[in-house]
């Protein structure tokens, strides 16, 4: 039962992402195959340097950073989404896998899901 | 049919051009509440199979296109989501 | 009974009044069961644990979304489970929760009770549908 959980929101404007990122450490907690794919703005999820301490948050950027520690196969970001964005090598979190077609790889997955 | 893809959310939401866009020749869209509203916006394109749920469009004093949406029932939504592989809730 | 049967996981993460998640998920669950397929269980996640408010009052002329729920889970024997991490977050609080956080008061409505994801995880290995019903914005 291989499954893509998907990000498509930024961080910090909901919990959203941070339920698809529970939904992903819960899988692999159970030892079921699981990666995270991060398209349109959710490849923000992966740049460098988040400081949400002013608006009071925790940062997402060291969850990420323990994603495979914690069993989570691939960190999947679709490339045009990236250029979108500005996201280069340069700026980008460690472990980053860039895609450029992404529909076919959604294929590759049983269960593709959103957690909103 | 591979995939079914659920879309409830309005056209104007990324996730619905995301769905559009990932969605391939072997699979089917439903459209569920807001997203119905998809069959009568002019600018919006849709693929051959897209499937809209009656009673949502209904509601909404929207008809199904002739040429490409087929009005379903929950009933029928049972057995789409059984004879796809998979199904993908955007 | 249908010559295949199937077992359907639902989760729902739209709330009612925000979404018409809650309304979908309960057409279809109405159509599953009609149809002879069994509902492994209902899983509330995100947003979606506010249909498991016990204190939910719409006026008369409007549906009260917990309680066709509450009913049909009841009728049906589906067991239905709201994602602890996201109901605690919500203020969805069952007696023990209450107690464990000192909280006023709580507030799940039956037959709901509060998991962890690990429900999740469980009822998607077991079933052989799952879905998703999402809010619209």
């Amino acid at each position: 039962m291989h499954t893509l959980i998907v990000i498509d929101q930024p961080p910090y404007g909901s919990w959203g992402g941070r339920e698809s990122l529970d939904m992903a450490f819960s899988l692999a907690a159970f030892d079921q195959p699981v990666s995270l794919l991060f398209i349109d703005a959710g490849v923000l999820w992966l740049k460098r340097g988040q400081d949400p301490d002013g608006i009071n948050q925790k940062s997402v950027e060291r969850n990420l950073a323990a994603a495979s520690i914690f069993g989570v196969e691939a960190l999947l970001a679709d490339t045009a989404a990236c250029r979108r964005f500005g996201l280069t090598d340069d700026n980008l979190i460690g472990g980053v896998t860039r895609i450029e077609r992404t529909g076919a790889t959604l294929d590759q997955y049983q269960h593709v899901v959103f957690s909103g | 049919m591979h995939t079914l893809h659920i879309v409830s959310k309005p056209p104007g939401h990324t996730r619905f051009r995301e769905c559009l866009g990932m969605a391939g020749e072997q699979d089917a869209i439903l459209l569920t509440g807001n997203a119905v509203t998809a069959l009568a916006d002019s600018t919006i394109t849709l693929p051959e199979t897209v499937y809209a749920l009656q009673e949502d469009l209904r509601a909404r004093a929207l008809e199904a296109r002739q040429d490409s949406s087929n009005p379903i029932t929950f009933d029928d939504m049972v057995l789409l989501t059984i004879q796809a592989q998979r199904v993908i809730s955007w | 009974m249908p010559a295949d049967k199937h077992t359907f996981t639902l989760v729902i993460t739209g709330a009612p009044y925000s979404s018409q998640a809650p309304e979908t998920a309960l057409g279809f669950a109405h159509a599953v069961v009609g149809a002879g397929h069994a509902i492994d269980r209902v899983f509330l996640y995100g947003e979606g644990v506010h249909l498991a408010s016990a204190l939910t009052s719409p006026p008369s002329d409007e549906t009260n979304w917990t309680r066709a729920w509450s009913d049909f889970l009841q009728e049906h024997s589906v067991p239905a489970v709201a994602c602890i991490a996201s109901a605690l977050r919500r203020g969805l609080v069952n007696e023990s929760e209450q107690k464990r956080y000192q909280l006023p008061s709580s507030n799940l409505a039956a037959p709901f009770e509060i998991a962890g994801l690990g429900e999740w995880v469980e009822s998607t290995v077991q079933s052989s549908r799952v879905i998703y019903f999402h809010g619209g914005a």
